[in-house]
């Protein structure tokens, strides 16, 4: 495992000199993303002007859902997008064949071989705006609340690894994913919102089957004063049982691969 | 002249390779729907201010249009002449007896209207199933040459910017982050994809009516609603045709500019 964890560092090494050979492009991709994180707090700001509050949160917590949000889009963004927006071409092109016969964890390197710095402007961002609602006395402080907060970050970055590794299973099983960026930013557009905008059926969907409460309405809760200890940890049991169930939906589909083509 | 033949050669070509992935299309009409449908029940859930004109049918009726028009004025070259420099397949196009950039624009326009195989069903349906909380007494089909009108410059306008923006591709590594901040944040703020632009404060609407965005998407659901009076709609189109001549120009600058620098990917 740490002569695996160590190829893959160097694989985000190569990943970082190869983005570094365009510094104009990739200092302008770092400024873009930051002013697509402004852009994404004035929606929320002119949201407000014809809302009071959205199914009883009101503009703090929305701002505070917001940052956690961006905080897991980000993080995800930076060490598992670019890996699936390439997985198109290795799989076409035949280059998944290579890495299956190759011995390290497959799933591991597909998932994992490159690194975008491109969303640290967004990251960094998302910290900002979260010390200032700190600063500003909107997020609820102390040990407990802390604690809690930190579990469902866990739970929700557990989470959000598995739905990449379905979808990876699925880019496999379809031959083409050239859409993914698109497809994940619209499974990302459910969790701009709190899941209390929902039916009730619906919302009973999103914390359980489909769990998407997880990755930023119960980490946001937590901080908000809105909700209890019971959903963080529940969010921590099925976030295992996300890894488990993706897991084997993985070897499931690299059991049934037959090659580009096969 | 007009190379119909082979505009039709090509459209035919495209609409195959399509159906060959038609797991694909299923998963990208999701994502053309998923959106509007969040911010749908987001609107419907929220405590509404009093200065606010929308009712909740209004919203759902302005939403269920949304995937439709949205998907009628989307344009992908952006994501696929930046490409074709890097991989020299531009090289190939400019040898070729017919214009260059017209296949990308002939495979974004097929896979729109392939779409709508899956988008007008899904539509129909939605309006089949939320008709008692919906409010027709709006609609008036005088406004509905009105509105395919608007779809087509507004879908003529998101070519032009979305071309500008791809053409930038001969001097950009990567035009994707440009994209989404000018083409896309700026557009779902702008454009009425989170907020409808008639329920902006009144300031921030005379800024949205004067700049392309709103024209791509949130115009023609107006017009369609007939929320919209003549004086309006006379307005709207001026400003839609300015910035169409405005990024038509713009993109066939940058297209000049470029093609004299463009040496072919490690020429």
């Amino acid at each position: 495992m740490f002569s695996q964890l160590t190829i893959i560092t160097k694989l985000w090494k190569a990943s970082i000199i190869q983005a570094m050979e365009y510094r104009g492009s990739f200092m302008f991709s770092i400024v873009a993303n930051f002013f697509d994180f402004i852009f994404g707090l004035l929606q929320y700001l002119v949201f407000f002007t014809a809302a009071k509050s959205i199914a009883g949160w009101d503009s703090d917590n929305m701002l505070t859902l917001y940052s956690v949000f961006m905080f897991i889009y980000s993080l995800q963004f930076i060490f598992l997008y670019p890996n699936i927006a390439a997985l198109a071409e290795m799989v076409n092109t035949g280059g998944l064949d290579l890495l299956l016969s190759k011995p390290v964890d497959a799933r591991l390197f597909i998932l994992l071989r490159k690194i975008s710095l491109e969303e640290l402007g967004s990251l960094c961002t998302s910290i900002v705006l979260f010390i200032w609602l700190i600063s500003k006395g909107a997020v609820l402080i102390t040990a407990q609340s802390i604690l809690l907060f930190l579990i469902s970050i866990f739970s929700a970055l557990t989470i959000v690894y598995s739905i990449y590794i379905t979808l990876t299973a699925l880019a496999i099983m379809l031959e083409k994913m050239e859409d993914a960026s698109e497809f994940i930013w619209s499974l990302f557009s459910f969790c701009r919102y709190p899941t209390d905008i929902y039916p009730s059926k619906i919302k009973f969907l999103f914390f359980t089957f489909f769990p998407i409460a997880y990755i930023s309405t119960v980490p946001a809760q937590t901080l908000s004063g809105l909700g209890s200890a019971k959903p963080v940890i529940y969010g921590l049991i099925i976030s295992i049982v996300s890894l488990l169930i993706s897991s084997a939906i993985w070897k499931k589909t690299i059991k049934s691969y037959t090659s580009a083509g096969g | 002249m007009f190379y119909l033949k082979a505009h039709a050669a090509i459209f035919k070509a495209y609409l195959k390779i399509m159906l060959t992935y038609r797991g694909m299309m299923l998963l990208h009409m999701f994502r053309v729907v998923l959106m509007p449908l969040v911010i749908a029940t987001a609107w419907l859930s929220i405590e509404k201010v009093d200065s606010n004109p929308y009712k909740n049918s209004d919203y759902l009726l302005y939403y269920l249009l949304v995937p439709l028009v949205m998907n009628l004025t989307n344009s992908r070259s952006v994501f696929k002449f930046p490409v074709s420099v890097r991989d020299g397949t531009l090289s190939r196009e400019l040898i070729k007896p017919y214009p260059p950039l017209m296949s990308i624009v002939i495979e974004s326009f097929s896979n729109n209207l392939q779409m709508l195989l899956y988008l007008v069903p899904f539509t129909l349906i939605c309006t089949f199933l939320f008709q008692s909380h919906l409010d027709f007494s709006f609609l008036s089909f005088k406004f509905f040459p009105i509105f395919i009108l608007a779809v087509f410059f507004g879908a003529l306008l998101r070519m032009f910017i979305s071309g500008s923006i791809a053409l930038t591709g001969f001097w950009l590594e990567d035009v994707t982050t440009l994209n989404l901040l000018l083409n896309g944040s700026i557009w779902a703020l702008l454009g009425g994809m989170i907020i409808p632009v008639a329920t902006f404060p009144e300031k921030i609407r005379h800024i949205a009516e004067l700049l392309p965005y709103r024209y791509m998407l949130s115009f023609p659901i107006e017009i369609f609603s007939g929320k919209l009076t003549n004086a309006a709609i006379y307005k709207g189109f001026s400003v839609m045709l300015f910035w169409t001549i405005v990024f038509y120009f713009t993109a066939r600058f940058i297209w000049k500019r470029g093609i004299k620098i463009y040496s072919a990917y490690g020429g």
